[in-house]
């Protein structure tokens, strides 16, 4: 497991005695006091020993209104000269920390969605304005007084469906009352918010409602003449409080609500939270191991369909309209065979914490097999289209370069960061499922800049269909019909595990784990007081909204028509960053 | 472990003088367009030509009635929840509301029994019936988990997949209803999905063989639904223990 053992993180107690170390199910957790915070992080960022470059996640944990201090800051960290990770705890009290963004720039977001949605202060914080909901709303919703339904207080009939001037009565039928909604003020307000200081005239405005945003996503672009001043992005426009949801509900029950973040490859959103809940539960190792195979597979099958989207929508907003239905063609394919294993083309909901629900139908080897003999063929066309052709190139090549600094400091992950040269995957890195078994190479590009990452992408897809071979031979010549697909408790009293998972219980503790994604680390933190049926808090670390972060930044200096490119080529989806 | 470096220069040439001159990379481009010129169609003529939903499609529910197959502890569930026991087209229903407790959205349902009112002498006295069972559709993500928690394998999934309407009531359905949805798809279908104890099939094809719609985007392919492994028996092949 990529994680710091706990001889080197106690070895830390000889330079600093005020921080504690504790340890849950080998996740090596550091306390230290808030004002000891930043001295203490510089030195784990600087230290050659330790030297915790990358940033992962920061989040904050409420403890609930009755403790003293109520709230937690909890940041993630990785080191990638020794792989591993470490988590540094330290207690908000009076609701305030110090901010992070001196060491780590990508902290900036998430400073502002942990004061959005826990009301913390992070003292030094140059713009601290809410991240996901608009300037002047009154709540903070994941604190734990908030209730999920949310405060209803604005009425708005318009919901309800009127026959006759009267309200129906029965199931379809919702509240009068809604949940506070922003006014035309309140956006304006957000948008001055977010972009206080204008440096030239004109600020140029690009979505929510814009088919090349892929999503509701809206940029704010300071423009000089055709150069971007500055640049800021408002999301939130999707935000559902996933987290929200995540913590009041059953842990089966959450992973159709996964299904719906990265709806464009939801297996691999499943696979993410099926494997740190296995993790907390200690069962991971003892998934039968078809289920894996089964899991490794549909994974690599998820992320080629996603990237043959990205590709398709991609050369879509440059001008090459014929690529999108040439990768549709091939996704209609991935969708069949998606169908006919799992039951659902778009949201799967096919892994169980434990295994997968059903065995492979009769006949789907056997067409995933027929899929990946065509498809090299196809890569190979799209290639053709595209690679070399000169305004490809020209759109393509140099275009906002993110450095090998750039992915420390914005804890950029996936293909992103691969493009800048770092070789972080986590398939490598921790290894879950059957990863460790199969025969891959990480694709790693050179200048990172978009057309890198271009490459990246088309090598992965290759990569992905290398897997996807490996784990069809291994589950045609190794296994059974009868071999299981799904985790038979030794005890079942002990642990109660069905595959619709009615009762099924999570221990105390907390595990942080991730799996990659095709838009980046996808990592689930679930932070368990006491063992119960839903998690004390549950925090989505979401690869696409780091890797959107670092936008505001790669497109400053450039015309406004890289843009298009640079947002195709981070390739988020609106799910995910806004959760 | 292996890392493969890309990039111009790696393993993509950047253009030559000639190439640059002749458009050849126009040309090439062209090419892939004008192979795809002479390819046989592969979208589907929809409306006129629809293809069928796979087998285990998650479709619009129904609730199944008893016709004989079902499972060996459907009358131990009924004796324990104390129903009356169905005759032959009555719902398999029997109130557990395990399907609820699974849900994601369990708002979505409204699940009711009913007491009997017969005198006290008659066999069904103190037993209930199913008198309410509501789905609003509306607010259903069709994940499947709660046809995974009924015991009585009663509420399944159909490959009724067209709900739209023009008022929300609709989306609502009743038990009568999803009866007949379940009716309409087990007749049609039932064979292909359940064996006789009424539990998914083992050897369910990936999609129906009489789908020829879906094979157009294949190039006319049909798999041949050969099963997934090549060893039946366990114990054949020692390496799955090894792992
Ligand atoms: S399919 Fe899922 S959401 Fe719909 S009723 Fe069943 S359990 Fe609930
Ligand atoms: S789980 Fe099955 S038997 Fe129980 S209430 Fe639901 S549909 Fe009826």
């Amino acid at each position: 497991m990529s994680w710091i053992s706990l001889e080197k993180a106690t070895a830390l107690k000889e330079k600093f005695n005020y921080i504690d170390v504790a340890e849950s199910n080998g996740y090596v957790s550091v306390e230290v006091p808030k004002d000891k915070l930043i001295s203490f992080l510089q030195f784990l960022k600087e230290d050659p020993d330790y030297a915790f470059k990358m940033f992962i996640d920061l989040t904050v944990i409420d403890h609930g209104q009755k403790e003293n201090p109520r709230f937690q800051g909890v940041i993630i960290l990785y080191s990638p000269e020794y792989k591993e990770r470490i988590i540094v705890k330290s207690w908000a009290t009076e609701e305030t920390l110090p901010t992070l963004t001196n060491l780590w720039s990508g902290a900036k977001w998430a400073e502002r969605e942990a004061w959005d949605m826990f009301g913390i202060k992070f003292e030094g914080h140059d713009n601290l304005v809410r991240m996901f909901m608009w300037e002047g709303y009154p709540y903070h919703p994941l604190r734990k007084d908030f209730p999920i339904r949310g405060i209803e207080d604005v009425e708005l009939p318009s919901l309800n469906e009127v026959e006759r001037g009267d309200q129906l009565e029965g199931l379809f039928n919702y509240s009068r009352m809604h949940t506070a909604l922003p006014t035309l003020e309140d956006l304006e307000k957000t948008q001055k918010a977010r972009m206080p200081k204008k440096k030239s005239q004109i600020v140029l405005n690009w979505g929510p409602l814009h088919p090349g945003t892929h999503g509701t996503i809206w940029f704010l672009f300071d423009l000089d003449g055709e150069y971007v001043q500055q640049c800021d992005i408002i999301i939130g426009q999707l935000h559902r409080g996933v987290e929200k949801i995540a913590e009041n509900i059953g842990y089966q029950q959450f992973i159709p609500y996964t299904d719906r973040m990265d709806y464009i490859a939801s297996i691999n959103e499943n696979h993410a939270y099926v494997v740190a809940a296995e993790k907390l539960l200690g069962i991971h190792d003892k998934v039968p191991p078809k289920a894996k195979w089964i899991r490794t597979m549909m994974a690599e099958l998820s992320r080629i369909n996603s990237h043959l989207l990205w590709l398709g929508t991609y050369a879509l907003d440059l001008g090459a309209l014929t690529m999108f239905l040439y990768t549709f063609r091939e996704r209609e394919k991935i969708m069949d065979i998606l169908e006919g294993i799992t039951g659902a083309r778009f949201t799967i909901n096919y892994f169980r914490i434990g295994g997968v629900f059903a065995d492979l139908p009769a006949g789907a080897l056997e067409a995933i097999e027929h899929f990946l003999k065509d498809f090299p063929e196809r890569i190979n066309d799209y290639e053709n289209l595209l690679t070399r052709n000169r305004i490809w190139l020209k759109r393509n090549k140099d275009v906002c370069v993110l450095t090998e600094e750039d992915v420390y400091d914005y804890g950029l992950t996936g293909a992103v960061a691969r493009a800048s040269g770092v070789p972080y995957d986590v398939r490598k890195i921790d290894s879950y499922d059957m990863y460790d078994e199969v025969d891959f190479d990480i694709p790693v590009g050179e200048v990172g800049d978009s057309y890198d990452r271009y490459l990246v992408r088309m090598e992965e897809m290759r990569q992905s269909a290398k897997i996807i071979q490996q784990c069809i031979e291994k589950l045609r010549n190794d296994f059974t019909p009868d071999d299981p697909y799904f985790l038979e408790p030794e005890d079942p009293k002990k642990l109660k595990l069905s595959i619709d998972g009615r009762g099924l219980k999570l221990p105390q503790g907390e595990v942080y784990a991730s799996t990659d994604n095709p838009r980046g680390e996808l990592g689930f933190y679930i932070y368990n007081k006491k063992a119960a049926i839903k998690p004390h808090r549950v925090r989505i670390r979401s690869g696409a909204f780091y890797n959107l972060q670092v936008f505001t930044k790669a497109i400053i200096g450039r015309p406004i028509a890289d843009a298009i490119t640079l947002l195709s080529t981070i390739d988020p989806v609106v799910g995910e960053t806004d959760r | 472990m292996g890392i493969k470096k890309v990039g111009l220069n790696r393993n993509v040439k950047p253009q030559s003088l000639v190439e640059k001159i002749f458009f050849l990379d126009f040309m090439k481009g062209l090419k892939t367009t004008i192979k795809h010129l002479f390819r046989k169609t592969i979208t589907v003529d929809f409306p006129y030509e629809v293809s069928t939903p796979t087998i285990r499609f998650r479709g619009v529910h129904g609730l199944r009635n008893v016709d004989g197959t079902e499972a060996d502890d459907f009358n131990s569930w009924i004796k324990k929840l104390k129903i009356k026991p169905p005759e032959m087209g009555e719902t398999r229903c029997i109130a557990c509301k395990f399907c609820q407790a699974a849900c994601p959205v369990p708002e979505l349902f409204t699940i009711k029994a009913e007491k009997l009112n017969v005198p006290e002498d008659h066999p069904h006295h103190g037993l209930k019936v199913l008198s309410v069972f509501d789905m609003d559709l509306s607010k259903c993500m069709f994940c499947g988990l709660c046809t995974q928690a009924c015991p009585t394998d009663c509420i399944i999934h159909t490959d009724v997949y067209d709900l739209s309407s023009y008022t929300r009531k609709s989306w609502v359905l009743n038990k009568e209803e999803l009866s007949r949805i379940a009716d309409d798809f087990i007749a049609r279908r039932g064979k292909e999905k359940f064996d006789e104890k009424s539990k998914w099939r083992q050897d369910q094809q990936i999609w129906p063989d009489y789908d020829t719609p879906r094979a157009k985007a294949w190039d006319g392919w049909m798999p041949s639904y050969t099963p997934n492994y090549i060893n039946t028996q366990k114990g054949t092949n020692n390496s799955t223990e090894s792992q």
